[in-house]
């Protein structure tokens, strides 16, 4: 009888191991794909920002402060890409530069009535609200992910099993607000 | 971050009520058929005996119907209601800006990309259909997508998107569907009742005639009561899940006033338009049948009054 017993708590206790393994497994994959979203972003905000600088520097004919400022913060987000810790601060940068660019292009009637411009000013605006909203879901996985390797029983084992803990993607300056560059 | 939506906890609550409600309304249409099947019984026979033969088979028949309704309306319910509206497939170079929305909104959900539909009408509305996050469809109407502005629309998108997020799509599919199925074979039944029982009355006044009749005015009153009960339901659960998503609207954008604003023109230029019944008017971001006369039949409205929910908007924006 009592041999019975020790089976049932024992399976029960597998069960239970097994649930919190995977409950870990499934909270540090989703945080993983988090975060590709926002490197998809990240690269896709670095493709199109030369091409509207192309545009602007073209339609004005000679070199601005805000552009060279934008290439440069853009140059240094490309070098800090990939590591959530590094890019946060370089990526801060380039969201204020970029929406110096953006306010730049609003002060000139040519240019904001230039299809080109337009339609990059979309794509530049999505790309935008697209990293904000990807990094407030890879921040919402990560806290959960964190708090279930942090708690009992998970605590106790989740070091040793490989679930290390996951940086937050912290972009100082924009931190709780939406970029809004949106024409009207 | 006050108010987190927990998407998991939210999916957990619809998956139980669902499999709650199509429980309770496979028990409905059962209880219904094995009542038919014993009033007949007792009017064919003098004796009424209380394990009815006719009730057993009857009963097992409407379950088995409204099994298999329930498997057909999650197979084709969303292409149903799609093709309802006359909503059409839209690409990126449609509308670039409603697409860059979805978009946007599918990632702050943490959902695949839905697709996106587009009907061709002047009413402002958009609504959402899908039996699981993984085939969502996002529709709105040509008349949304010309007035509203980027955060408006913005707004809309994400309160469909949440509702496609919690999975409550799939329940107002599956609920809808069952529910009409409920008042249809109810109604069929009491038109056939009536007939058969003048019929029958004339057979004299047995024992078995007797109980019989008792048992029609029973079987009667439970075929009234069977539909509305089973439509309170519906409604008090829809009417939670608006609020819902007009909340998680908000957590995906952090801007209250997008939505605030877009649900104000809603109501303003509401107005009813073709393809929309009473059977999937619960989809829409805003009735698409009712106008908006205040608190009217409060109990059997599917949406909140739209002040109701700016109000508890501007809550969740201090």
């Amino acid at each position: 009888m009592s041999f019975w017993i020790v089976i049932a708590i024992l399976a029960v206790v597998a069960f239970w191991a097994i649930a919190v393994y995977n409950g870990l497994v499934a909270g540090r994959n989703q945080a993983h794909t988090a975060w590709s979203q926002i490197d998809v972003q990240l690269k896709r905000r670095h493709d199109l920002i030369p091409n509207l600088v192309q545009v602007v520097k073209d339609a004005m004919g000679y070199e601005q402060e805000t552009l060279t400022k934008v290439v440069q913060a853009r140059n240094a987000a490309v070098a800090a890409s990939g590591n959530p810790a590094a890019a946060g601060p370089a990526e801060a940068a380039l969201t204020q530069a970029t929406r110096g660019l953006l306010g730049l292009v609003e002060s000139y009637p040519n240019l904001k009535a230039n299809d080109n411009v337009k339609q990059l000013q979309e794509e530049l605006t999505t790309t935008e609200n697209k990293i904000a909203f990807a990094r407030q879901f890879y921040n919402d996985s990560v806290n959960a992910y964190n708090n279930k390797r942090q708690s009992f029983p998970a605590v106790l084992a989740a070091a040793s099993l490989g679930f290390g803990p996951i940086d937050l993607f912290n972009m100082p300056e924009t931190e709780r607000e939406v970029p809004k560059v949106a024409l009207r | 971050m006050a108010g987190v939506t927990d998407f998991v906890a939210a999916q957990r609550e619809n998956r139980r009520q669902t499999v709650l409600l199509l429980v309770a309304l496979t028990g409905i249409a059962t209880l219904v058929g094995y009542m038919l099947g014993w009033t007949v019984e007792a009017e064919l026979s003098d004796g009424v005996p209380l394990w009815s033969r006719f009730g057993v088979v009857l009963a097992g028949l409407m379950a088995i119907a409204s099994v298999c309704w329930s498997g057909v309306s999650l197979a084709f319910g969303d292409s149903m209601v799609l093709a309802m509206a006359h909503a059409r497939e839209i690409q990126k170079a449609d509308a670039p800006q409603l697409y860059n929305v979805v978009e946007e909104m599918a990632i702050a959900a943490g959902v695949p990309m839905p697709r996106i539909m587009v009907v061709e009408v002047d009413a402002l509305n958009a609504f959402a259909t899908g039996t699981s996050t993984a085939n969502g469809t996002i529709a709105v109407t040509r008349g949304l997508l010309d007035t509203l502005s980027r955060d408006e629309l913005q707004g809309v998108v994400g309160h469909e998107m949440a509702h496609l997020a919690n999975l409550d799509t799939r329940y107002a599919v599956i609920v809808g569907v069952t529910v009409g199925l409920i008042a249809l074979v109810c109604d069929a039944i009491l038109r056939g009742r009536s007939w058969s029982s003048s019929s029958s009355s004339s057979k004299g006044d047995s024992k078995g005639g007797g109980v019989a009749a008792l048992l029609g005015i029973l079987l009667v009153i439970v075929l009234v009561l069977a539909p509305l009960a089973a439509k309170f339901v519906q409604m008090a659960v829809s009417r939670q899940r608006e609020y819902l998503a007009d909340a998680t609207s908000v957590q995906f954008t952090r801007n209250p006033d997008g939505l605030i604003s877009a649900l104000r023109k809603l109501a303003a230029k509401a107005a009813p338009f073709p393809g929309v019944s009473r059977a999937t008017q619960h989809l829409f971001i805003v009735n698409p049948v009712q106008t908006f006369t205040k608190k009217s039949s409060a109990l059997m409205a599917t949406h909140p009054d739209i002040e109701d929910r700016i109000a508890r908007l501007r809550n969740l924006g201090a």
